[in-house]
């Protein structure tokens, strides 16, 4: 099986399982009680913090451990909500982000979704007419479908010139490009332990110092208060250990990015049709297949054994056209239904691409009429 | 089936398709699981509600049980130009269309030939209850299934030998409990699923309704009797079709049924049953199974699909035939397919003119 789909889900190391292994027989304990056996278990969730905050630069304080990415976004979003009339946003976010910023528009706060034309993010310039004390601004730092990189640093430049609250949902980027939240001068961060190697249910928002957050549940004072409910020891200290790889996978990309040039010249070759050209990691290579629809592709690599996705959202297996491809190429519908996402990691061999690359062959030869 | 490599299995998550599949694992065959998407469910009823994402689940469901790969196909814009834009039109204009017949050829199967392509398999198995036989001159027959309450082969006349060589129907020489006692035998998940006996997108069997959402407005007019007077007034020609009695809504008199609907003018005609007998039919848009007969035939005509066939001489014309029963038929009526047997065996079908 041949494994491109890391946008999806990075593989879990075998750091990663083996720290999940052996954290298991104590991290069951509640750590909000005060007995040894939950003293145990925040040992070891107190660890996972400090690796967390370390590989985004934060202090432990500030980091709030989540349920997962979507939960860290909509804790962000709506957490910096409060007392907010505008909220400016691009119109190729992950649904965590679109539809979080979605319900506080029919809430009545006023949405500005800039547009990303051909994978072309918003320039700063395009931003600032919107900004003002009374907005937040809620993007991703790195695209999920195409891998477009915002230019996050500066939009944080303008939101403190204008006095804006800025949320970052950093889920792709983390692992891809480096990620210092004391530098970059935000109001919250989203990641999620998924992307880099860690369990599905583990996440975390940072935020910064001295603003408070609203929690989307009642129920606890868990986590400052911040996030009620017990907190899933076992998935952080997998989300610990997964952090403590970043660097690896910083120093790998420029060898990711070369066998993603590789596969991506190979079926531009066969006629694949690349969409977001714009600054974009070296992760993903997404590619529109006239004559194809996304998920039928995507099937059929399956049934060669290639593991890859369409990137669209899915429920109940029904895939509909991506709606970041489509909002990229609004005068090219055709580009959004017969896209596929491929999607490396530096675990990705030379010999990965080369075999994923003969699948494409063998089964675009049998499209057409 | 000689020479199978791949075989995609249609799973529409219930019953029969998902015994089929678990037949053919049972079999030993290389198996692909396909759910296509055709119509979004709408509406609170439960069972029946076209591709509802609980079919989806159930499809999944069992696919995983059975081992094999599962995915959904989205065919909606397909669907509803070659399937629901002509059933609206159809009944607009008078007719009480037959949508399964061109689902079956210009959506489903047609779809599925191409996704099996794509997949590099080799035949497509469905759950319908039809037979298929190898002819002595090599053409392929269709028959009915062995169980003649579920038999499906009405269904299937209008598919060319290209798609029939591709088929494989697992449930063809089974009953219904037979169906259900294979699936309960090999653990099908959804084995005791209640069945629909509507059409897939009109669940509650609504058609005006339907009708009224998906097209223009259904045509209202006035309820006539065969001399012209005017006995009252209907909410929508789409809400009838021959040989009806209810929801006329005609106060005394005697029991009326529809013997016609006028499109040009949305009349409703009625009247006794006794005038909804006809000896005679003509069909349109015909096709031949095993290719156009030459001469006039004798044969079973069946006119719907619970209509058991009735002994006639069919005599092709140029893209239809015409029928005449030797006992006169209870409401013949227009848009139905019209099915030529010869005992078990599908000759060919067309539509009612």
């Amino acid at each position: 099986m041949i494994y491109l789909d890391h946008h999806a889900a990075a593989p879990a190391p075998e750091t990663v399982r083996r720290a999940m292994q052996e954290a298991a027989t104590v991290a069951w304990a509640n750590p909000s009680s005060t007995h040894a056996a939950g003293r145990a278990s925040r040992r070891l969730l107190e660890a996972a913090r400090d690796d967390v905050a370390k590989s985004i630069g934060a202090t432990a304080a500030d980091v709030v451990l989540t349920g997962g990415g979507t939960e860290a976004c909509n804790l962000g979003i709506r957490g910096l909500a409060a007392g907010r009339v505008r909220v400016v946003t691009s119109q190729v976010e992950h649904p965590a982000v679109a539809q979080s910023v979605g319900r506080l528009g029919t809430e009545g706060r006023e949405v500005i979704a800039l547009s990303v034309v051909e994978g072309q993010p918003p320039s700063p310039a395009q931003l600032a007419p919107h900004l003002g004390p009374d907005t937040l601004v809620a993007v991703q730092w790195v695209n999920h479908e195409t891998g477009t990189v915002f230019p996050i640093h500066e939009y944080a430049q303008a939101c403190r010139q204008h006095q804006a609250h800025l949320f970052v949902d950093a889920t792709q980027a983390l692992g891809k490009v480096p990620v210092d939240v004391g530098a970059l001068g935000a109001d919250a961060v989203a990641i999620a332990a998924q992307k880099i190697g860690g369990p599905a249910g583990a996440g975390a928002c940072w935020v910064r110092r001295g603003l408070e957050l609203q929690p989307l549940l009642d129920g606890g004072l868990q986590e400052r208060g911040r996030r009620p409910g017990t907190p899933d020891t076992l998935s952080m200290v997998g989300f610990g250990a997964a952090c403590r790889s970043i660097g690896d996978r910083l120093a790998g990309q420029p060898r990711v990015t070369e066998l993603r040039d590789r596969i991506e010249a190979t079926l531009v070759q066969l006629g694949a049709v690349p969409n977001g050209r714009a600054p974009r990691t070296g992760t993903v290579s997404n590619l529109s297949f006239q004559g194809w629809k996304g998920p039928l592709l995507a099937a059929a690599l399956d049934l060669e054994g290639v593991c890859l996705s369409t990137g669209a959202a899915c429920s109940s297996g029904l895939q509909e056209p991506s709606a970041v491809i489509r909002a990229m190429y609004p005068d090219e519908q055709w580009r959004a239904g017969s896209a596929v996402r491929i999607s490396l990691g530096i675990e990705t061999t030379e010999r990965d691409i080369e075999t994923a690359s003969g699948a494409f062959r063998q089964i675009l030869a049998r499209g057409g009429a | 089936m000689s020479e199978v490599k791949r075989v995609l299995v249609a799973m529409s998550g219930g019953v029969d398709s998902s015994v089929a599949a678990a037949l053919l694992r049972e079999a030993g065959h290389d198996l692909i699981g396909v759910t296509l998407h055709l119509w979004d469910a709408d509406g609170e009823q439960q069972v029946g509600r076209c591709c509802a994402p609980e079919d989806r689940d159930d499809a999944r469901r069992t696919c995983e049980h059975l081992g094999i790969p599962h995915y959904v196909l989205d065919e909606r814009e397909a669907f509803r130009k070659n399937v629901i834009d002509p059933f609206v039109a159809e009944y607009q204009a008078g007719r009480t269309p037959i949508p399964c017949v061109s689902c079956n050829r210009t959506v489903k199967l047609t779809y599925l030939a191409d996704v099996a392509r794509r997949f590099d398999a080799t035949h497509i198995a469905t759950g319908h209850y039809a037979r298929l036989e190898r002819a002595p001159h090599g053409k392929l027959r269709l028959l009915r299934g062995r169980d003649d309450e579920k038999d499906q082969s009405y269904f299937l006349f209008g598919l060319p030998q290209s798609t029939l060589e591709t088929l494989v129907f697992p449930l063809g020489e089974l009953t219904k409990s037979e169906v259900r006692k294979a699936g309960r035998r090999l653990g099908v998940p959804n084995a005791d699923k209640p069945e629909s006996m509507e059409l897939c997108f009109v669940p509650d069997g609504r058609v005006g309704d339907f009708i009224n959402r998906e097209g223009t407005p259904t045509i209202s007019g006035d309820i006539v009797d065969p001399a012209g007077t005017v006995l009252g007034r209907h909410e929508g020609v789409a809400n009838f079709t021959r040989g009806q009695r209810r929801g006329l809504g005609l106060g005394g008199g005697g029991t009326r049924y529809v013997l016609r609907i006028v499109p040009d003018t949305a009349e409703v005609v009625v009247g006794d049953e006794s005038q909804l007998y006809d000896r005679q039919l003509i069909a349109t848009d015909a096709h031949w199974v095993g290719g156009r007969p030459a001469d006039a035939l004798r044969g079973e005509v069946r006119i719907r699909y619970r209509h058991r066939g009735a002994l006639a001489d069919v005599t092709p014309t140029g893209h239809g035939f015409k029928v005449r029963f030797d006992e006169p038929q209870r409401a013949i009526t227009p848009g139905q397919a019209a099915v030529v047997y010869r005992g078990d065996e599908v000759i060919g079908g067309g539509f009612i003119a």
